[in-house]
């Protein structure tokens, strides 16, 4: 019975989405959507407890053995990310419950929730999938509704921002589908066991299609999931993106074309076959850069949400870093990374948003005093900056602890201050928005206590996102453990 | 069974803390939950340390890397029972000192956190433990140090986080290296490398210097010494502690765990990485004092003086011996003593006549004479003149030194005493000997609960200056299990 449970998720979304146009009631087409995830999580749960008990398994849709059958596949990552994503994109649906009024305009705002439902269905179909085709397919629609989402405000940053988005993604779509009819004509093959098989027996007669295929992959997810010097989009995308789509972007949607990429290198190809090219090099490299300039380039921003926003670039350079080294520790820590940051990114951003709409402003330099006038958020904002400067216990640590391990592991040592200059960096961009927001004798002067802060239900979805870094960070060794199974 | 008691004196502060926080007592009440707090805390303290020793708690315990564990042993002992008497007097001291500045909840409340975290430094079982309540020890101290909240005091906090959160990576990327090569961070006398060879010579080598760099940024090790000065933005009770107890102790007590529960002093001995070091700690303690004789502002010249005196007590952690061992841990006790005197003296002046630079407290010691005799007091102990503590700590070390054939260890001791009666002396003399003659000033003496602190530590310094037996038979103890 489980295992129509992945399909059943896509599905749920689907029908869900569909159904809102029909019913054309704000209020209902919200309940829906936040029922719909409600049920997904449930299910992603059972596929996880499932996965943890019984085994992974595949979902063979279709004519499971011709070229148009579709093979799912769910292992222990899988499970990990979907029950992930289903909770932080509940967690955000129910947050937007009460502040999508302030971004969407009024009649836009079913139309909001039909994008929300399908952006989640296609990352879960992306997560599950082990067809070449039928992820490209996903990633179209993920692209599409993420555009979606972005342009919805409906003022001249964002359709501007989404035109951009939409360019490079769509070269970036454009790169995949090449490199999977390149493998598709190599290998006659979409299901990336099957393409496994033929290219562990052929590849060394195919030496730079195999090296061409890589690039062309690496490059095509690397525009999507913000890889260093193909992440020109992301800042204006997320900045100016309603508050819960910020959120389910920088938390959710570029984490997902990285793991595509941890798939195809490791899952389609191998980790000796990777290893013998320059590709895991090419990596490593950017996701160093991502991490220093992505948060150099945090440290001169003046609004929050591109600072966050940047964050998210250097964040997603630990991934890539970790995918680059090439070894089970350094993939499996990579994963780790993106479910800690999942979780913190998105509660960062909904922190951020809140403030922004409370003080009207964007400016960091006019969040001066926040602290008095809205203490929690602020506190909540604390404690994701703990976790990206690396306190121990929280996931920011754990992601360093274990990349730096994994680094020494292969004789890598220089690779390890690479890390720790960019935790030292990370904390002259966030500190000074947390400083200036609770001290300072000018920065406090007029402002009045708690002032500014909203209603607990309004905060209960950060809690619980903040609940669950922490406990990420706590069971990270389990975690680790069971994804580590995998490989 | 009775092993939760542990986490009490860790825990009671921090809830104080975050009660004051909330509740926003009025400051009568703060200070009567702040004097509870101290004093429960130091009964606990006391009893944990006196007569239920070798009690071990798992706070948390994730996995075996996170495993928030507390474990005093001797070492620990004593630099919890340190913390938690002197806490006692500079509580009482900023009662009167603080009685006219604002936002004293917030500083009573990060006030009494700070007690927690340093007691949970002093019992910490292992490296991650530690590691966590140092950087939890920078995060707290930070609304202290910035007390006075003007643009300048954010500027020097600033400065503060920063170079406690490098030093904080570079002991990160030891502890790493460390753990890659062995698997445990469990505190164990005479270190937990199990495994040493040639082969990983080199990252035992490269951790040893980034552990040492790292916490030496904390105990102000030269050239990284620049934010304790800044720190002096701060206001001087809380200056006293991050000098005397909190924060630069901190620093010098996790070097001790380093050198001697996690590497084992043979190993370091092995790598050579030890003599590196000795340059850094001699450099400390002679620039130290060369830079105090410039300073004009009293509490930077005996910030510059504090950098110099924790020279001293690197010094017992790189010359491995017994006696430098014991010289070194003694000069941390004494000097803890002597310097919150000497800053408590520099506060009283600072409070009641609103004078700071040596040159404006001409004839004080004619105003207020019980002050600035025990200020003289503590100035002999820390020269070192026998039978003053200072002379003590100082004999140890340079016995310790000249066991091992480093004569120029008892040179430069020498040396740096002479400098530290050149920076203090003046001081004095100022303070007696200069300005208008004693029967044209009024005698202003500071309040009973400024005064009286600053007389009993100076009691107890002369006591242990002529005493020293029983903190030296403790000392020789815990050092007998790690020679």
């Amino acid at each position: 019975m489980y295992k129509y449970f992945p399909l059943i998720n896509v599905f749920v979304l689907m029908i869900t989405a569909f159904t809102i146009p029909i019913v054309r009631k704000k209020k209902i087409a919200r309940e829906l959507s936040i029922f719909s995830n409600a049920v997904i999580l449930i299910l992603s749960i059972f596929i996880l407890v499932n996965v943890i008990s019984i085994g992974d398994f595949h979902y063979k849709a279709g004519y499971p053995n011709t070229f148009f059958g579709i093979d799912w596949y769910i292992g222990s990552i899988e499970s990990v990310l979907s029950v992930l994503f289903a909770f932080v994109s509940l967690l955000i649906v129910i947050y937007s419950y009460k502040s999508i009024e302030h971004e969407v305009p009024n009649e836009k705002i079913d139309f909001y929730y039909i994008l929300l439902n399908l952006l989640l269905a296609s990352l879960l179909g992306i997560i599950y999938t082990n067809d070449l085709f039928n992820s490209y397919v996903f990633i179209e629609v993920s692209t599409l509704a993420s555009c979606g989402i972005i342009v919805i405000k409906d003022k001249k940053a964002n359709i501007k921002a989404t035109i951009k988005y939409l360019i490079m993604s769509t070269v970036g779509s454009g790169l995949i589908l090449m490199a999977i009819a390149y493998i598709y004509s190599l290998t006659g093959h979409l299901n990336m066991s099957l393409i496994h098989e033929v290219i562990i027996k052929n590849y060394t007669q195919y030496p730079n299609s195999v090296l061409i295929i890589l690039v062309l992959f690496t490059v095509g997810l690397g525009v999507k999931s913000a890889m260093f010097p193909l992440h020109g989009w992301l800042p204006d995308a997320h900045s100016s993106a309603p508050t819960p789509s910020s959120a389910l972007l920088s938390g959710l949607v570029i984490k997902v074309y990285a793991f595509t990429l941890i798939k195809i290198l490791y899952r389609v190809f191998s980790f000796s076959i990777v290893n013998e090219t320059i590709i895991l090099n090419v990596i490593i490299l950017l996701g160093s850069c991502g991490m220093i300039f992505g948060s150099i380039m945090a440290i001169t921003q003046k609004e929050l949400k591109r600072m966050v926003a940047y964050s998210s670039i250097a964040q997603m350079g630990y991934v890539f870093f970790g995918i680059g080294l090439g070894t089970p520790a350094g993939v499996a820590t990579a994963v780790f990374h993106i479910v800690g940051h999942a979780v913190t990114k998105s509660a960062l951003f909904l922190c951020s948003g809140l403030m922004i709409e409370k003080v009207g402003s964007k400016k960091i330099s006019d969040l001066k005093g926040i602290g008095k006038e809205m203490p929690l958020a602020l506190v909540l904002f604390t404690l994701g900056a703990f976790s990206m400067i690396g306190i121990p216990i929280l996931p920011g640590f754990i992601s360093k602890w274990y990349l730096s391990l994994a680094c020494i592991e292969i004789n890598r040592l220089s690779l390890v201050i690479i890390i720790l200059t960019s935790s030292i960096l990370n904390v002259i961009y966030y500190f000074p928005i947390i400083i200036n927001g609770f001290f300072g004798h000018e920065n406090l002067e007029g402002k009045v206590y708690k002032s500014k802060s909203v209603s607990i239900d309004r905060m209960l979805p950060i809690i619980f996102l903040m609940t669950a870094m922490v406990l990420v960070g706590g069971f990270s060794k389990n975690i680790l453990n069971f994804i580590s199974t995998a490989f | 069974m009775f092993d939760f008691i542990l986490i009490l004196p860790i825990l009671i502060p921090f809830i104080t803390g975050l009660l004051i926080l909330l509740i926003k007592p009025n400051v009568k009440k703060t200070e009567k939950y702040i004097m509870f707090t101290v004093i429960v805390n130091f009964i606990i303290t006391a009893y944990t340390s006196f007569i239920y020793k070798g009690l071990s708690f798992h706070i948390l315990k994730f996995n075996n890397l996170l495993d928030i564990y507390l474990a005093p042993d001797t070492l620990g002992s004593i630099f919890a029972m340190l913390v938690s008497v002197l806490w006692i007097f500079t509580t009482f001291y900023s009662f009167d000192y603080m009685s006219h500045e604002h936002n004293l909840n917030r500083f009573y409340a990060f006030f009494i956190m700070t007690l927690g975290i340093t007691l949970g430094i002093a019992f910490s079982g292992n490296l991650i433990t530690l590691y966590i309540f140092y950087e939890m020890l920078t995060l707290c101290t930070f609304p202290l140090v910035i007390h006075s909240d003007t643009e300048e005091a954010l500027k020097c906090g600033r400065k503060y986080l920063l170079y406690s959160f490098i030093g904080a990576a570079f002991v990160l990327f030891g502890i790493i290296i460390f753990f890659s090569q062995t698997g445990n961070l469990d505190f164990t006398a005479g270190g937990i490398v199990k495994l040493f060879n040639n082969s990983n010579k080199n990252y035992f080598l490269m951790s040893y210097i980034f552990f040492f760099i790292g916490f030496g940024v904390k105990a102000a090790l030269v050239p990284f010494h620049s934010w304790l000065p800044s720190a002096m933005v701060a206001p001087t009770p809380v200056s006293s502690l991050l000098h005397a107890v909190a924060v630069v102790k901190s620093g010098v007590f996790s070097l001790t765990r380093m050198t001697y529960y996690i590497f084992g002093w043979k190993i370091i001995e092995q790598t050579g990485g030890n003599d590196y070091m000795l340059v850094f700690v001699l450099l400390t303690i002679l620039m130290g004092s060369f830079l105090a004789l410039h300073q004009q502002n009293l509490k930077k010249r005996l910030a510059y003086s504090t950098i110099s005196q924790l020279g001293y007590i690197m010094l017992g952690l790189v010359v491995f011996s017994e006696n430098a061992f014991i010289g070194g841990m003694l000069h941390m006790l004494f000097h803890a003593m002597i310097k919150i005197t000497l800053f408590f003296c520099v506060g009283a002046i600072m409070h009641y006549y609103h004078k700071t630079e040596i040159s404006e407290i001409e004839g004080i010691g004619k105003s207020m004479p019980k002050t600035m005799i025990c200020f003289t007091i503590a100035s002999i102990s820390l020269i070192g003149i026998p039978p003053a503590n200072g002379f003590v700590s100082k004999w140890y070390l340079a016995i310790g030194g000249l066991e091992l054939g480093a004569y120029f260890v008892p040179i430069i001791l020498l040396l740096s005493a002479l400098l530290t009666a050149g920076y203090l002396i003046p001081v004095i003399t100022t303070a007696f000997f200069k300005g208008p003659p004693s029967s044209e000033v009024d005698i202003k003496e500071p309040g009973n609960l400024m005064l009286m602190p600053i007389i009993v530590l100076t009691c107890i310094s002369v006591i242990t200056g002529f005493f020293p037996n029983l903190l030296i038979s403790v000392l020789q103890k815990a050092s007998s299990v790690l020679f």
